[in-house]
């Protein structure tokens, strides 16, 4: 992984803005209908941090996500991404501020081999107009055989670098979320919005993912994960917020995670006799 | 005062009709959520029939009737349950959509051969004298018209909210993966959907065939007018597709007896723009519109079509230099011109590639574009003395403009909406050139045009005009090939198969679909004009829907996606008319068919077909190269 950095990375840009967090949640409630599925959350995601969010089903994580990357509008409160307020933004306008989110289910192109499918997450840095592409001009060309390389360096480096290809929905399952994870960071985003990316992955695809994306957060970009899996979680994460039905019950280090008494609470339900 | 009142009446006639239209479209597009574009095809055969039993036959109305009915419906079953039932099943909904105008055409063409061309009118049910009154004059069949519609329409609301069935029915179209866990044979209730729509739809035919007369492809004009009559009432309400029904009558009449008969689409047409612009879900929605403009996740997956470089380079070389020797061959005298139809045909089906092979929008009016790009080029050179290249960069941007205006008013192009407003356009331009009598000739066409020329070069015979549009051809296949291979190529594959993730890295969707648009309309525009240059005459039908329809087969028997394979399926379906000139009249028929066939066994087409056959064939001295070479 040595080399990943200035694969993926142009280094100037990571050094700009790490003061500015990267993600800030201020009081984002949403409400559908008359259930509150987030309420009054406030959370943030410091420049070059990966964090993750838990919480038990139905906690609003999903929920919150699709908030940030406004999806949905938020019923109130306001989201920030590096500084800049992101609520109302259209979904190109959030990409092109360097946010990039993955889905929970794969969301891999059809009819695209693999490495298409890669290459299409840099749709945001072609810098070759359409009318070029179409004259087969030097430059489009040039520029297409940089991201060949880029993608299929980086498809080598998750162990799909003989199903370049490939239809990428003839792939199984795991490895179409790997490519979906794969295709934002060829997006060069400044922060990567992960929803559940270990889901439908075996254990040896998930300390493979575990080590990519801490390469990923070492080369300068910072990451929000929202995942289930608990030992995934806790070998990656450098902070960890937990929601329960809505609300934000803790935040902080792993370790700290593990021992707070409300987050048990949530995940296990209280001792006999106590209630919270 | 009681002249208006008598052109309400007869609004409200014309307007049942296609309420009844739109009622089919309506159940269908609830259960299988999608549009059926056969629709009013059920009409004509139920009506074809009824002239069968009652006047071949010479059986009583009532016996004639039934007969005609249930014969036109099991016909229709069984065509629906070999083709729109596993089609829906399989395929895309944007496929489907395709595929139902190819069963559209396949109707059209048997009605064609089994009754001809010619136009037939039946008896009224209970005589020629009209009831009168007050004064106002109400032809009988008016009568029997409303009262079976009103039954109907009773009969399907009662089917839908009150049995069983209904609810089976209306599961399929909420959650077909949840109403099939139910224990729901979804096929059964697709086709069962279909057999009623046939019903209505013929029920329809057989009320109708006293007071307008039919032919052949009146179908179409069902088909339009019912399709036009649920956007404006709004899909999938059985309330909006009545009113919408009945106001397009009335638009209808009231702009033939105030303006001219000649303008009474121009009407209709605008009142379906300024509903689709106003409320793009028309008048009654029902409920929240389902997302069709995404592929269903269980339905996208195609064959990857790839030719790999060396290969490819091999082909292309190969294919080109055929073409260029042709005229040089001894080849049949009669060949070289539909050579050239075939190409200039080619250039707009390019275009319709791109805009639904690689974008997933479908255009069911593109030979709109051909018509301006046609007629704008032809009268410029002919009426005002334009070099002929002027005009035809003049209707490039009228074009342009008019896809953008199209864009405008369709605001998202979802998928429905564009096929729908590419219709509306389609039908709008062909009435007002039917209208512009003194400009364009009218119905019978406009005559003289002169041949194309370049700074005092002629292409005056086939052979010039043959490499001519090879040329064009070969250099619009470069440059969208140059395009669809990098970055534009990929962000429309991405548009087509999943919005959400495109948007999600950066896409902007709707610029993407915008300029795929206006691409495809200047090529279709270019098209129209070499079309005209080439021919020296353009009558309305040269370029009218049956040609947009005739486009989309073309495209789907060569294979959507592979922008070659509009050439083989234009050729196709160009040569086999003049080759087989006795079976001529089995034409229609067979397009439909073949879109039809095509789409359920090889979805790929005649091209994708080729490609993956060539790259199984040995090659010295390559292997099969990989695309992401380091």
């Amino acid at each position: 992984m040595a080399e990943y950095g200035s694969i993926i990375w142009d280094q100037d840009r990571a050094r700009g803005g790490k003061m500015t967090p990267a993600l800030e949640c201020r009081s984002v409630s949403k409400i559908f209908g008359g259930l509150l599925a987030v309420d009054d959350v406030s959370l943030t995601v410091p420049s070059g941090s990966l964090c993750a969010l838990i919480g038990p089903n139905g906690a609003g994580k999903t929920t919150l996500f699709n908030v940030a990357t406004n999806l949905y509008a938020p019923s109130s409160g306001e989201v920030r991404f590096f500084g800049k307020k992101a609520t109302g933004l259209s979904a190109p306008h959030i990409a092109a501020l360097g946010v990039i989110r993955t889905f929970q289910t794969a969301r891999v192109f059809p009819g695209m081999t693999t490495i298409e499918n890669v290459m299409a997450g840099a749709h945001l840095h072609i810098r070759a107009p359409v009318i070029s592409q179409m004259l087969w001009t030097h430059a489009a060309r040039r520029e297409e055989r940089r991201l060949i390389e880029k993608a299929a360096a980086l498809l080598d480096m998750i162990g799909l670098g003989n199903s370049c290809d490939v239809a990428a929905t003839d792939l199984p399952i795991g490895a179409q979320k790997l490519i979906e994870v794969v295709r934002a960071l060829m997006a060069n985003p400044k922060l990567l919005l992960l929803d559940e990316p270990a889901a439908g992955l075996n254990d040896h695809e998930t300390a493979e993912l575990a080590v990519f994306l801490r390469a990923t957060r070492d080369a300068g970009t910072s990451i929000l994960v929202v995942e289930h899996n608990m030992s995934f979680v806790m070998g990656v994460a450098d902070q960890v917020f937990v929601l329960d039905a809505g609300r934000l019950i803790a935040s902080g280090a792993p370790q700290e995670i593990q021992q707070d008494q409300t987050v048990i609470e949530a995940y296990l339900g209280a001792p006999e006799g106590q209630t919270r | 005062m009681s002249s208006i009142v008598q052109v309400i009446i007869g609004g409200l006639l014309q307007g049942g009709v296609f309420a009844i239209v739109a009622l089919g479209f309506s159940l269908v597009f609830r259960v299988t959520n999608v549009v059926n574009l056969s629709q009013g095809a059920f009409c004509v055969l139920g009506a074809m029939g009824m002239y069968y039993f009652q006047v071949v036959f010479d059986w009583p109305i009532l016996l004639a009737a039934i007969a005609a009915v249930v014969c036109s419906t099991a016909f229709s079953l069984v065509v629906g349950a070999v083709s729109f039932v596993p089609a829906v099943s399989r395929l895309p909904n944007s496929s489907t959509l395709v595929l139902t105008a190819g069963l559209l055409t396949f109707f059209i063409g048997i009605t064609l051969v089994v009754w001809g061309n010619q136009p037939y009118a039946l008896p009224p049910f209970s005589g020629e004298t009209p009831l009168v009154i007050g004064g106002l004059r109400i032809p009988t069949q008016g009568v029997w018209l409303v009262g079976v519609s009103a039954a109907i329409i009773l009969g399907l609301w009662l089917l839908l909210q009150k049995t069983t069935l209904g609810r089976a029915l209306r599961a399929c179209a909420e959650n077909p993966a949840a109403a099939r866990l139910m224990g729901i044979n979804l096929p059964r209730m697709m086709l069962l959907s279909f057999g009623l729509a046939a019903l209505i739809g013929s029920v329809g035919g057989v009320l109708i065939a006293p007071v307008m007369s039919l032919q052949f492809d009146t179908g179409q004009f069902f088909t339009i007018s019912g399709f036009v009559a649920v956007a404006i009432g709004g899909i999938g309400s059985f309330v909006g597709s009545i009113v919408g029904g009945i106001l397009l009558g009335i638009a209808e009449q009231f702009a033939a007896f105030y303006v001219s008969s000649l303008f009474a689409n121009t009407l209709a047409l605008l009142l379906l723009l300024v509903v689709l612009i106003l409320r793009p879900a028309g008048l009654f929605s029902s409920g929240p519109l389902r997302r069709s403009d995404v592929r269903d996740e269980a339905r996208v997956h195609r064959a990857l079509v790839r030719l790999p470089g060396h290969r490819a380079l091999i082909f292309a070389v190969v294919l080109v230099a055929v073409l260029v020797l042709l005229p040089v061959m001894p080849i049949p005298s009669g060949l070289l011109p539909s050579l050239v139809i075939s190409l200039i045909l080619f250039i707009a089906v390019l275009g319709l590639d791109l805009l639904m092979g690689y974008a997933g929008q479908v255009s069911l009016g593109h030979a709109g574009f051909m018509a301006i790009g046609g007629y704008c080029a032809a009268i410029l050179s002919t009426s005002f003395g334009w070099p002929p290249l002027l005009g035809v960069i003049a209707a490039l941007v009228l074009s342009v403009f008019c896809a953008l205006l199209l864009a405008l008013a369709t605001g998202q192009l979802r998928g429905l909406y564009l096929a729908l407003a590419t219709l509306a356009f389609g039908l709008l331009i062909d009435s007002l050139i039917v209208g512009l009598v003194d400009v364009t000739g009218g119905p019978s066409g406009l005559v003289g045009i002169p041949a194309f020329e370049v700074a005092g070069f002629a292409f005056d015979t086939p052979v010039r005009m043959y490499y001519l549009a090879l040329t064009l051809s070969v250099v619009l296949v470069l440059a969208l090939e140059g395009g669809m291979r990098l970055g534009f190529g990929r962000a429309l594959k991405a548009v087509r198969s999943d919005q959400l993730a495109a948007a999600a890295l950066g896409v902007n969707v709707r610029r993407v679909k915008v300029v795929a648009l206006c691409i495809s309309a200047a090529l279709a525009s270019l098209s129209g004009s070499l079309y005209a240059f080439s021919f020296h005459f353009l009558s309305p039908e040269m370029v009218g829907t049956t040609r947009s329809f005739e486009m989309l087969a073309m495209l789907v028997l060569g294979g959507e996606g592979t922008l070659i394979g509009g050439f083989f399926g234009s050729l196709m379906l160009t040569l086999l008319p003049t080759l087989v000139q006795d079976l001529a009249v089995f034409k229609t028929a067979v397009e439909g068919a073949l879109l039809v066939v095509i789409f359920l066994l090889m979805p790929e087409g005649l091209f994708g077909r080729l490609v993956l056959w060539l790259n199984t064939v040995p090659l010295y001295g390559t292997k099969i190269a990989r695309a992401g070479a380091r």
